[in-house]
């Protein structure tokens, strides 16, 4: 599904990404982890073209199109969701508003009609209503006073709703209490199928065990220096990262 | 006597001339170009093109058009009576600032007529008096100067929706308003102005709110090339209460100016300002605001905001929020920002399949909606959505 070729980016001058190189399949789960600073979230920003970052080198191919110059909104038309660490706060702009106009433009993209307002509205309100979040939830402006979870929740229904074929979630465990890292990740497996795929960015083991892993990569200063399964996750857990620098 | 009080503006105004760049409301706001506005207008025109419903007091270049008066569905409970026959100073009494602008005492100096609109006690509009003002200068550089006075009386609840019209060849219109709000009275107006390329706006409005009255004053200034506005509160009594919202659009050479003082005399009243530009192109605005609490008014509760958003390099905002408390007992706030979209909501956006250019009209509408959504009078909400999504969808 996606392909990244020795993949070299930097923001502002400063090299983040050494040469990733990475393959998911559809149907597949994977995890990247390392320590803070070592280019994970960098990594999950680039694939959605955050134009903040400099891609120096490298591919990055969407179903064997190449999407290394390709806009964030016509990356997001293509089919990949970026699951922000921090979502930002947009006071003004509601959620039905805003998540009406994301469907309509992946409509628009796919030679559709636009969403009936009845449609979307029952359509959003089962999403709610499985992530344990009220209907009111799509008057009040996109993650404007929302709580840590419900920002995470928030994210989650869009994804459900727009329902992408590579769901990247850039530490979406974070700052999440049990309940509702339960129902974030009950929410990722609801999404994901043998037609899509999922690339986990943590630094912790507790949202695996509840979305299973297929492949694991741990990543150090800007490269994926191994892959494995989810033992990695526990030698990690155990021994940190400092045993891959010797 | 209004003859001494014209005489005395005339001498001032022929002391100070127009007003420099040294004066503190002016500072970033130039006077030059409304010296050349010197031309009278004709003040016999009729306009029978203007929506004129029983709902309409429609000026003519500062004129009341009688029959508009003569249609007026409030019209018996309501008392019209011309400036030059008042016997009472105080109803014609401005504030000293006001007495120490210069462009006040020239326009108190031209006048063509003035009135003094006295409404009933306990008389409650449902529906907002629409106040036309039709501008249609026969000739280029020309001054239309109004002066009117609003007495909302106890027990009162009117609602005004001031809208003006610019027919005619370039004009500069100065106008002069004062408003008296009697005790536990509700006023609120909302004022809609679309300019035009040739028409140059200043006006004065001076509100005084006796015990418990509400005072509610919603805005929305678009496209004008020269539009300052000055808006002062006495807060006599205790227990009133006050809101501000205004909005600017501003692009092309637009330049948009408030200057909105607010003086808390009285204990437990409470003011809220807030005023939101949003400017393009070569566009400009200033804000000075300034909130005054008096030694004996404690308890107030007042909160000052101007935010401005830039969407272009070439366009400025000045911002000059003041705090000036005497009391003690007081909860004030002031604040403000100026800056442009914010990358980060626009990449959040985007990242949804959201296109740039619908990004930022989604973002420049949001920041807008926060004051249009405060607006107390629902027809100004109305008209200013309409308005906004047109100034946004004309955007580059």
């Amino acid at each position: 599904m996606i392909k990244i070729k020795d993949l070299m980016a930097s923001i502002e001058d400063k090299q983040i990404l050494n040469g990733i190189n990475l393959n998911i399949n559809p149907g597949e789960v994977h995890v990247i982890m390392g320590r803070n600073g070592s280019g994970k979230s960098t990594l999950a920003n680039v694939i959605a073209g955050n134009e903040a970052y400099e891609v120096e080198k490298g591919s990055i191919l969407m179903n064997n199109e190449n999407i290394t110059e390709m806009s964030i909104e016509n990356r997001a038309l293509n089919g990949i969701f970026l699951c922000f660490q921090y979502p930002v706060a947009i006071p003004g702009v509601s959620m039905a508003y805003f998540l009406r106009s994301a469907l309509n433009a992946h409509l628009e993209h796919q030679g559709k009609e636009e969403i009936d307002a009845l449609e979307f509205l029952k359509n959003s309100k089962k999403i709610l209503n499985e992530l344990g979040l009220d209907d009111s939830f799509l008057k009040r402006a996109i993650n404007d006073g929302f709580s840590g979870g419900e920002k995470k929740k928030s994210e989650i229904l869009q994804l459900l709703s727009i329902n992408p074929k590579l769901a990247v979630l850039d530490e979406t465990d974070s700052g999440l209490d049990v309940d509702a890292l339960r129902t974030v990740a009950k929410g990722v497996n609801k999404f994901k199928n043998k037609n899509n795929a999922v690339l986990i960015i943590t630094h912790y083991q507790r949202l695996l065990n509840y979305i299973k892993p297929d492949i694991v990569h741990l990543m150090i200063d800007g490269k994926i220096v191994k892959t494995g399964d989810m033992s990695l996750v526990e030698k990690v857990e155990n021994d940190g990262y400092s045993w891959l620098e010797k | 006597m209004i003859k001494n009080f014209k005489n005395n503006c005339s001498k001032k105004f022929l002391e100070k001339g127009y007003p420099s760049r040294q004066d503190e409301n002016w500072k970033f706001t130039s006077s030059r170009k409304l010296a050349k506005f010197e031309n009278e207008v004709n003040f016999d025109l009729k306009a029978d093109n203007i929506e004129n419903d029983d709902n309409t007091l429609l000026f003519i270049n500062g004129v009341l058009d009688e029959n508009s008066l003569d249609k007026f569905n409030y019209k018996d409970k309501l008392k019209v009576i011309n400036i030059e026959e008042l016997k009472n100073d105080v109803i014609f009494k401005f504030s000293d600032n006001f007495l120490n602008e210069s462009l006040f005492n020239l326009g108190i100096m031209h006048y063509k007529k003035g009135y003094y609109f006295k409404f009933d006690k306990n008389v409650f509009i449902n529906e907002p008096v629409r106040i036309v003002n039709y501008n249609n200068a026969s000739q280029d550089q020309s001054r239309i100067v109004s002066f009117k006075i609003f007495h909302v009386q106890s027990g009162s609840e009117i609602s005004f929706i001031e809208k003006d019209i610019n027919d005619g060849k370039s004009s500069f219109n100065l106008k002069l308003n004062k408003f008296l709000c009697d005790e536990n009275s509700v006023l609120k107006c909302g004022k809609f102005f679309e300019g035009k390329e040739n028409n140059h706006l200043l006006s004065y409005n001076y509100f005084t709110l006796k015990n418990n009255s509400i005072l509610n004053i919603d805005g929305l200034n678009k496209e004008s090339v020269f539009n300052k506005e000055f808006i002062e509160i006495d807060l006599e009594d205790k227990g009133s209460e006050v809101k501000i919202n205004i909005l600017n659009l501003g692009k092309s050479n637009n330049h948009l100016d408030n200057n909105i003082l607010i003086n808390h005399n009285a204990e437990s009243c409470t003011s809220f300002q807030h005023v939101r530009n949003i400017l393009d192109n070569e566009s400009s605005a200033v804000f000075n605001g300034k909130v005054i609490v008096s030694e004996g008014a404690q308890k107030t509760d007042s909160n000052q905001s101007n935010k401005n958003l830039l969407l272009s390099e070439t366009s400025n905002a000045y911002s000059n929020p003041q705090l000036e408390i005497y009391a003690d007992d007081v909860s004030c706030g002031h604040g403000s920002t100026t800056g442009a979209l914010n990358e980060e909501s626009i990449f959040y956006l985007r990242a949804r399949g959201i296109n740039k250019s619908e990004a930022e009209k989604i973002l420049i509408k949001a920041f807008a909606k926060e004051v249009v959504d405060e607006f107390s009078l629902s027809s100004i909400q109305d008209i200013s959505e309409i308005a906004l999504d047109n100034w946004i969808n004309e955007q580059n």
